[in-house]
């Protein structure tokens, strides 16, 4: 039993990653008031960014952080839309996504299936020794022993930074929060660029670390993973790490089930992820009450004078 | 209006000879637009002193608070600070040289503590602790004598506290200059005595407070210096106790006769419109009344105090319990079920803009709005006579600008309500519910509103819930006060001393 | 001298026009530098897309042929968003349409066209519109948020026909590809007087006119536009909200459904993955570019089947990736948003008087 549940567990630790950062991402940028459904176009570019970065320099930490520099760079076309000109928060992430899978497909064309230097595993000194916890968090590469730190660093970020309550109240009631003289506008660039970062993070995630070269529909619909998760998760970390590594365990299963060559048809399979999505969603409207969300999450502030 | 008399401090209060102002404007204009809603405006604010801003809605008094308090910039003009020209480009500015304002709409933070809320954007430090956070603010509560717990969330307090809270955040940022707009339309007589009392506190320790307001017997009662404010320009500037009489004020204000009264004769009543019986669930207990045809009956109130709920109710928005409401001698969920487009019940909301009119559609598509079925013909809708009848209404009511391809967002406060109460009348209503049917409109809107509604008795009963006590007083023939979700009292107005009972019954006090 | 924001006393009566117009040229500019990029002439390059989407007859019968499905999908997507429910399942409902069809097709090839073509139509309708349904009813039971649960419905979908054309109806002599046996002639929507384009687009123009003139003169079409408004202003009204979001987005799956019908039975004459190329993401763009109205869907559908069959051409001659013709779509469509700005917005020029 052991054999086969903890390298499925591990398995889930690392395909929960991507989602984990993502989903932080879409958080913050929620937290600000702002709706960003451009999540799967920008990790994807994020992952070919990272991905170049790597292929043509070499330096796995230098593509990471490439890969979070054009989160943020495509994260904030969508602040420019929508924070500074006013345009549906809504249609312009579907824009951004568009756009963004368009870019990925249009440029990586030449690069698919070559490989790039990437983050590989190692054992965590100590903590990894630990048995069976051991054996399934402390068995991974740098990436992933990243992300245990995020959501730590996202929860001191809005509990205990005075950016981090501006950046909250900015997202609750923008109004209230220019009567105090801050800037509502430079508050919501704050939280799109950063939240872009983190879903860059994501994306670079998935071509440094998880595959290794370049293939197209990389980010297979975890973008939107990540939206409907912060929709689970209230709004709040912790809970985001549990709704990353469910995902995470669920498609970790199904490779596992097809490499074990089952008789269920692969597609059948596949559908799982999207399936648990919607099933998720049904769940947290059942258990979750509204006053979760950001009072002005979605809409936009609309200059004055 | 004569609710309960507010109680003056005995101080004479002369401006010393030598006062120099903290705050000068000087020639300030601001536009919006066409619209000039600042026009050349130059006034005084000196330390320790009251200062009163009566004027109409719409007379501007709010636009050029917001530039005080930094949130606009004008057009024309300076503001000086301490005899210094200042500009300033955002809140922060205002803040800065110690201009603080409590809006009439709280800047709160619903989902946010107390503390977070008065130290937002004045943490002192980028990383903070709640718990510390928490013990500077009831320290600064503490000093100053108000009753808050700076742990409690905003959504949890009551509009009173929720003020206070407000003033803490000012006088945190050691405010020299206090801006209060309507600060009492949110308050009980109760609430607003203490709260004039604590103003009055603050000018012993050399604030200045301007004090915005249309309420002329607040202004007499609370203000050292009163400046009338009327379409954008300062109409005149006088010492409370030189004022002969209101209606002498009033009619500075407004600029023109005014009719504190109206005429209104009692009228036959007919059969039962509305019956609210034992009706408790929704927020609301024991509410038990009737409405009938011919006469008008106000429900007023502290905000929140099931007035909305009352209404949800009754309009149909939210389901009531079982055989407690009926309309037209109907059960509730018969009515609803069967109910026709006219000669049934209508209902003039208070959000006129998000509720009762499509925001972007023009007159005509607004007409149909709850006219529809009256101008259908089996699936197909008869436009062309729906335009006829918008010319029609248009004319009869009015309604500016007079063109049927008007968009209900570019329509006046005043105009929009008109077309709403010429849509709704058209339905030849038995039943109408008002609500708050003339807040933010001039006073000719509403003296037309009034005498509409007055009009309508002829055919329907009306359900007028009002903050304005005056115009419960004025309209109504009985006046229900509710208290926390009961109705405490039903009093007729043509008793003389309904007028006095209202204040305490607001406040939950039974004699 | 100094910018300053205004708002519009009056709607800019051709804003949206010129914004369309000018976030076009925009467009291509970007992708000019992106072809230049490729270490192709740029120039060159949009004359070819320029031939490739109106230069000859070809072209042009490409372009009406790729608006077809485009249009409806578009049209479908267009009702939900004018109740301002976000219906971003146009490509799963296009899928079930196909599948629905599809096996019309496959279960009475016999009968005759006047008989089966009927029956896949109801099909394809019936099922994009199940389609559709599913999240509509979980939006008002539940409050899932429909933009999720509709995008999560195309992925599913897809797996679907996947798991339908590699399985149950595969046909045996296709050495292994995932494609079902042709259909019959009575299941194939002929051309039109012999040239490529199909009597689908008879049928275009019928349901268009029919949503136009039941958008404007009808109590249920008004009630739709007045429910667009907002959920409260809808009560207020008495309008049955519920019941219409379950209408208009059996409407809206109906339509897509459709469109994949059309697309299965005119243009492949079978059904096999290759069906989706993302018809129902790019309705999205063209509904939104045309503002919502039947009339201008109409004219973005040719426009965006034109860029399609322009970007095809550009893949051919100079080997330029297909995804060439999205990031056009993703680019004009941001831009066009940016630009609504100054619909309601403009800028002027304030000469500040100095004060004293």
């Amino acid at each position: 039993m052991w054999e086969f549940l903890i390298p499925l567990f591990a398995a889930t630790v690392q395909s929960g990653t991507p989602i984990l950062y993502a989903t932080l991402g879409e958080m913050m940028t929620e937290k600000g008031g702002v709706l960003n459904l451009g999540v799967e176009g920008i990790m994807s570019v994020a992952a070919l960014a990272a991905y170049l970065t790597s292929y043509y320099t070499g330096s796995p930490w230098l593509a990471f952080l490439a890969g979070g520099t054009a989160g943020m760079a495509f994260a904030s076309l969508h602040g420019f839309v929508c924070i500074t000109c006013l345009g549906n928060q809504v249609v312009s992430g579907l824009a951004l996504t568009i756009f963004g899978l368009g870019l990925t497909n249009f440029l990586g064309v030449p690069y698919v299936g070559l490989p790039a230097p990437g983050f590989t595993p190692f054992d965590f000194p100590l903590l990894s020794s630990i048995p069976v916890i051991g054996d399934i968090f402390f068995r991974h590469d740098m990436l992933v022993y990243v992300s245990f730190v995020v959501p730590f660093v996202f929860w001191f970020f809005f509990r205990r930074t005075s950016l981090g309550l501006h950046v909250a109240a900015t997202g609750e009631m923008p109004a209230a929060a220019a009567a105090v003289g801050l800037k509502p506008i430079a508050l919501r660039y704050f939280a799109v660029i950063a939240g872009g970062f983190l879903m860059g993070l994501g994306g670079a995630y998935l071509s440094l670390a998880y595959t290794h070269l370049w293939t197209n529909g990389l980010a297979g619909g975890r973008g939107w993973i990540a939206v409907a998760l912060v929709i689970f998760a209230f709004w709040r970390p912790g809970r985001a790490v549990a709704g990353a590594y469910l995902f995470g365990g669920v498609m970790a299963f199904q490779l596992r089930l097809q490499a074990m060559g089952t008789h269920l048809p692969s597609s059948l399979l596949l559908m799982l992820p999207y399936l648990l999505t919607i099933i998720v969603l049904i769940f947290s409207a059942w258990r979750g009450r509204r006053i979760d969300a950001p009072a002005a999450l979605g809409t936009n502030i609309e200059p004055e004078g | 209006m004569t609710t309960s008399a507010f109680v003056r401090p005995a101080r004479v209060r002369p401006l010393p000879e030598d006062a120099a102002p903290v705050v000068s404007l000087k020639g300030v204009t601001k536009r919006f637009g066409k619209v000039v809603a600042n026009d050349g405006i130059s006034l005084d604010i000196y330390p320790g002193r009251i200062k009163a801003l009566l004027g109409e809605n719409g007379a501007g008094k709010s636009t050029m608070m917001s530039m005080l308090a930094g949130r606009y910039q004008p057009d024309e003009g300076t503001i000086e600070v301490d005899g210094v020209p200042v500009k300033f480009s955002s809140s922060k500015d205002a803040i800065a040289a110690g201009i603080g304002m409590v809006y009439q709409h709280f800047m709160l933070v619903d989902s946010m503590t107390v503390a977070e809320n008065v130290l937002l954007g004045q943490e002192g430090a980028f990383f903070i602790n709640p718990k510390e956070m928490e013990s500077r603010v009831n320290e600064l509560a503490r000093s100053y004598g108000l009753d808050v717990d700076a742990s409690d969330y905003i959504c949890d307090l009551s509009m009173g506290e929720r003020q206070l809270v407000e003033i803490l955040k000012l006088l945190y940022r050691e405010s020299r200059i206090l801006i209060f707009d309507e600060p009492t339309a949110v308050l009980t007589p109760e609430e607003t005595n203490r709260l004039f009392e604590a103003l009055w506190r603050m000018t012993e320790q050399g604030k200045s407070i301007i004090f915005i307001s249309h309420k002329l017997e607040e202004v007499i009662a609370l203000a050292d210096e009163i400046a009338i404010l009327r379409r954008g320009r300062i109409e005149g500037e006088l010492d409370p106790s030189a004022i002969e009489s209101k209606a002498d004020l009033a009619s500075r204000m407004v600029g023109k006769e005014v009719l504190l009264e109206v005429n209104r004769q009692p009228m036959d009543l007919g059969s039962l419109v509305l019956e609210v019986r034992n009706l408790t669930g929704l927020g609301l207990t024991d509410v038990d009344f009737s409405v009938r045809r011919g006469e008008i009956v106000a429900v007023v109130g502290v905000a929140g105090n099931g007035q909305k709920e009352l209404v949800e109710a009754v309009t149909g928005l939210v389901k009531p319990p079982l055989d407690t409401v009926f309309i037209m001698g109907q059960p509730w969920r018969k009515f609803f079920a069967e109910s026709t487009w006219n000669r049934s019940m209508c209902y003039i909301p208070e959000d006129r803009l998000g509720l009762a009119t499509l925001r972007n559609q023009n007159l005509v598509d607004n007409l149909l709005l709850t006219t529809r079925k009256g101008f259908a013909r089996g699936m197909w809708l008869d436009k062309k006579r729906a335009e006829r009848h918008t010319v029609k209404l248009i004319e009869k009511f009015n309604i500016r600008p007079g063109r049927i391809h008007a968009l209900a967002w570019q329509l006046s406060g005043g105009n929009l309500q008109k077309a709403v109460l010429a849509r709704e009348l058209y339905r030849e209503p038995r039943f109408i519910v008002a609500e708050q049917p003339t807040q933010g409109l001039d006073v000719s809107a509403t003296e037309e509103v009034w005498s509409r509604l007055l009009e309508a008795r002829k055919m329907a009963g009306v359900l007028l819930v009002t903050g304005d006590l005056n115009e419960a007083l004025q309209l109504a023939d009985r006046i229900a006060v509710m208290y926390r979700g009961r109705i405490l009292g039903m009093l007729p107005t043509s008793e003389a001393e309904t007028a006095s009972r209202i204040g305490p019954l607001m406040a939950g006090v039974l004699d | 001298m100094i910018l300053k924001i205004r708002k519009r006393d009056e709607p800019w009566k051709w804003g949206a026009l010129v914004i369309f117009l000018g976030a076009l040229l925009f467009s291509l500019g970007v992708s000019a530098l992106l072809l230049a990029g490729q270490g192709k002439d740029a120039l060159h390059g949009l004359n070819i897309l320029w031939q490739g989407s109106f230069g000859n007859l070809w072209a042009l019968e490409g372009a009406l042929l790729k608006a077809i499905p485009l249009f409806l999908c578009s049209l479908g997507v267009a009702v939900a968003f004018r109740m301002q429910i976000w219906n971003i399942g146009a490509e799963g409902q296009f899928a079930l349409g196909a599948i629905g069809a599809t096996w019309m097709a496959l279960s009475f090839p016999d009968l005759p066209g006047y008989f089966l073509m009927p029956l896949m139509f109801i099909m394809a309708f019936v099922l994009g519109g199940i389609w559709a349904f599913i999240p509509a009813v979980l939006k008002l039971k539940l409050r899932v948020n429909e933009i999720i649960s509709t995008l999560m419905l195309n992925y599913i979908a897809i797996l679907l026909l996947d798991y339908m054309v590699f399985g149950v109806w595969k046909d045996p002599t296709s050495f292994g590809f995932p494609m079902t046996p042709e259909f019959t002639s009575g299941a194939v929507i002929q051309g039109i007087g012999g040239s490529r384009v199909h009597w689908g687009l008879l049928f275009c123009a019928v349901v268009g006119i029919g949503l136009w003139a039941f958008m404007r003169f009808t109590r249920l079409g008004y009630e739709l536009k007045a429910s667009g408004e907002g959920v409260r202003v809808a009560r207020y009204a008495k309008i049955r909200y519920g019941m219409l979001v379950m209408f208009v987005m059996c409407l809206s799956g109906g339509f897509s459904g459709w469109a994949g019908c059309i697309e299965t039975s005119a243009v492949l004459g079978r059904l096999q993955p290759s069906l989706m190329v993302g018809y129902g993401y790019t309705a999205i763009v063209v509904a939104w570019l045309a503002r919502l109205e039947p009339l201008n869907i109409a004219f973005g559908s040719f426009l965006l089947a034109a860029l399609r069959v322009g970007v095809e051409n550009l893949q051919l001659e100079l080997q330029i990736p297909a995804a060439f013709g999205v990031i056009m779509e993703g680019m004009i469509l941001l831009v066009v948003l940016a630009g609504q700005f100054f619909l309601m917005y403009r800028l002027e020029r304030v000469t500040r008087t100095k004060g004293e």
